[in-house]
């Protein structure tokens, strides 16, 4: 099938206005942030869609996906574009991108039941506005808010910024619609729990456009009592005393909504009016007043265990500033790739692992000290730290972030400097037994690790590539290694 | 058309820290660059070449070994040779008598043009181009600022030249040494991912004094009559530094800083 032929058949399921071959958007679905700064001087590498369709229902979305599964086209299905990992990078000359833009209804919000059910295409901001107008939340609040969407957030795993409360999208995830490759609809229906074989909301949670297109999601959804909100901050003595701060207040039961720790260098960029060049800790208690209280002793109560390593208090309006300014905008992100056109500096790439309690710090340290002694460009880093963010019962997160000047073409960007960077944090989280990807997802740049990060059980994710996905034509590349797709990563 | 480059690695010293406690520079870990001025000369150079591919580009430093490896990383930005000028014996001459070590090597070449920087960020006299001029009889115009490629043929270059008040245009024939400023914002290009190992020895040519035969006592300190009669650290000031929040009281603050400054 050539380029006209796939415009042809696009035609037969879809009017002209749900067809967009539009050169400049073209360029713009070639990728996604993992490349921005190519992107923005225009010297991507890989090639363009032929076509970025919008269709408005699960029926159409069933057709389109039996047309690409009969032709062989590949699909990547988009929602807000706010991909970090090149999930929504193309690299196949016959592609289409199935964007979710038409599928923008909120089907309903159940404040008895605590659910709401809203399409694909819902941005997150839109949902929540809705929410708290009656006085809830979803309690889903990722950086990427404003701009990300429902089908996205749930296809890569998601997390909020008061995860440690409120769970991640696989914690809030009741039911769902998604559409298979085969064309089959599948509804997944909203039940408050079941025993009724494995939970097959995870083949659709997290896979990331390789299985199928999500339509439809139904969430929980939680009463909001911002009048309640208690901030806390410290400047401790290093990332360990924050990490074993943190692992007090979380093994003791509590569940504040923000709980996390900085090293040095990155406090100093998120706090820079009171960060004193220490790390930083703080926390953020939500929720109703017997529980904030109760929330508020366990965070005194743990910072009294390690009493040694506060260094000083910070006032709390501080970090209440910080928690109204969360959120980055599509202003930003336009913001952001006009200055990647000016400038040769990058500012804020990231890295997240996760492991258990024990682990972290071993992690941590060793990430940092392989960074300094091995990474060819270290004279160009201007920061090189982390943060824990989103901590468990067993264990937290640690999100490494780094921030370099480019002194090479901007189409060698990734291969000099990120993904080196990238290939150290992963290499050493899957030594310790860690997990090499928190919450971004595996995308197409951490697929050459895909085997190692799931061991015997990669037979299962295998398993399911090939029982949903037999032809290979969802989403070319993502979490699936690919031979063919290695001249675009090294 | 033959062009070479006559660059200098210099102390990255617009990066140096300053100690304001003890008041002296922070030495530790200072790393050395290509001299912002010659790197504009060889930029302008590079862009030549990448519109006439078969221009031939030579850079020539006299220095110490050690900074092979940054020559090699100018051979795999493209430029066809680079020779090292180095002897144990050259240590320590003054700008006098590398003009000398480095025309002696010169008039054994043939060139269109030599393109070299105006400024060295460390020693800053501009007396190397000057000197070598009149060592090898040859026109140099320093602090070029632009010179246009589409008349740079091999047999002239018209330029323009940065007199402080004014600029004022020239046309020289050539051969002739152009030195170039950094303001000139010719930009060094950078290695390409694939030539970021690139085996370049082959390219890489050694000279010492047995090639060029020099008596011992006329070059290296011996050789040097220059007589340094004062030097003084530059005077650093610590700026003052503001921590405001971001709230009215923050957004004022930087408001009527700015304003004081002339940038609102």
């Amino acid at each position: 099938m050539n380029k006209k032929e796939l415009i042809e058949g696009l035609l037969t399921i879809l009017s002209v206005d749900q067809i967009n071959t539009n050169e400049d958007d073209l360029y713009d679905a070639s990728a996604d942030r993992y490349k921005k700064y190519a992107k923005a001087r225009k010297v991507l590498d890989v090639p363009m869609p032929i076509a970025i369709v919008y269709p408005n229902s699960a029926e159409v979305v069933s057709k389109l996906l039996m047309f690409c599964n009969e032709h062989l086209i590949n699909v990547i299905a988009r929602g807000g574009k706010t991909a970090t990992e090149g999930g929504l990078e193309n690299w196949k000359e016959l592609t289409i991108v199935i964007d979710a833009e038409n599928l923008n209804e909120i089907i309903k919000i159940d404040a008895y039941n605590m659910q709401a059910t809203a399409q694909a295409g819902v941005r997150l901001q839109e949902l929540e506005d809705e929410l708290r107008k009656i006085g809830y939340t979803t309690g889903h609040s990722p950086q990427s808010k404003p701009v990300a969407k429902m089908g996205g957030l749930v296809a890569t795993r998601s997390i909020g910024q008061f995860s440690t409360l409120y769970g991640g999208i696989e914690d809030m995830v009741v039911g769902l619609e998604c559409v298979f490759p085969d064309g089959h609809i599948s509804r997944i229906k909203n039940v408050s729990r079941r025993a009724g074989g494995p939970d097959i909301r995870h083949i659709a949670i997290g896979n990331e456009g390789t299985l199928c297109y999500i339509t439809e999601v139904t969430v929980k959804i939680f009463k909001y009592f911002p009048e309640n909100h208690k901030f806390y901050g410290y400047l401790i003595k290093d990332v360990d005393t924050g990490i074993k701060i943190l692992r007090e207040v979380m093994v003791n039961g509590y569940r504040p909504s923000v709980a996390r720790t900085y090293s040095e260098e990155d406090a100093k960029q998120h706090f820079y009016h009171f960060h004193k060049d220490k790390c930083v800790l703080i926390f953020m208690a939500e929720g109703n007043k017997e529980i904030v209280e109760a929330t508020c002793r366990g965070i005194e109560h743990a910072v009294e265990q390690f009493k040694e390593g506060i260094l000083e208090y910070v006032d709390s309006k501080h970090i209440e500033s910080w928690f109204n300014h969360l959120n980055w905008s599509q202003k930003d992100i336009d913001d952001e790739f006009e200055g990647m056109l000016e400038k040769d500096y990058h500012a804020g790439f990231t890295t997240e692992i996760s492991a258990d309690w024990e682990t972290i710090p071993k992690i941590y340290h060793s990430v940092i000290e392989r960074v300094r002694n091995e990474f060819a460009r270290a004279e160009d880093l201007t920061m090189l730290g982390g943060h824990s963010s989103h901590s468990y019962i067993n264990g937290t997160n640690m999100y490494f972030v780094y921030n370099y000047n480019i002194n090479c073409d901007p189409e060698d960007e990734m291969r000099i400097y990120h993904h080196p960077l990238q290939t150290i944090i992963v290499e050493e989280t899957l030594k310790f037994g860690g997990s090499m990807c928190h919450h971004h997802g595996i995308g197409k740049f951490r697929n050459e690790w895909t085997k190692e990060e799931h061991g015997s059980a990669y037979y299962m994710l295998e398993k399911l590539k090939e029982a949903f996905d037999p032809k290979g034509i969802m989403n070319f590349g993502t979490i699936f290694f690919q031979e063919e797709g290695v001249k675009y990563q090294k | 058309m033959n062009i070479i480059c006559l660059v200098k690695f210099v102390p990255d010293v617009d990066n140096f820290m300053y100690d304001y406690d003890r008041n002296v520079l922070v030495r530790e870990n200072v790393k050395m660059i290509l001299n912002p001025d010659d790197a504009a000369a060889l930029a302008f150079a590079l862009k030549v070449k990448d519109r006439h591919p078969s221009t031939f580009i030579e850079v020539v430093s006299m220095a110490p070994k050690s900074i092979i490896g940054q020559l090699e990383d100018l051979l795999r930005r493209n430029v066809d040779k680079a020779t090292l000028i180095s002897d144990k014996n050259y240590v320590g001459s003054d700008t006098y008598i590398t003009s000398k070590i480095l025309a002696k090597y010169l008039k054994a070449k043939s060139f269109d043009c030599i393109l070299t920087g105006t400024h060295a960020l460390d020693g800053d006299t501009s007396h190397v181009p000057a000197q070598l001029g009149e060592l090898l009889s040859l026109a140099q115009l320093s602090n070029v600022i632009k010179i246009d490629e589409s008349k740079f043929d091999g047999t002239q270059a018209v330029v323009d030249v940065d007199r402080e008040k004014v600029i004022s245009s020239y046309r020289v024939g050539l051969p002739a040494i152009l030195s170039v400023q950094k303001e000139s914002k010719y930009k060094l290009p950078h290695i390409k991912f694939k030539n970021l190992n690139l085996n370049v020895s082959a390219n890489m040519t050694i000279v010492s004094n047995s090639d060029l035969n020099f008596d011992v006592n006329e070059v290296g300190i011996e050789g040097s009559l220059t007589k340094v009669s004062r030097t003084y650290p530059k005077k650093m000031e610590k700026k003052e530094h503001i921590v405001v929040n971001n709230d009215d009281e923050g957004i004022e603050v930087v408001y009527q800083f700015l304003k004081s400054k002339g940038y609102v």
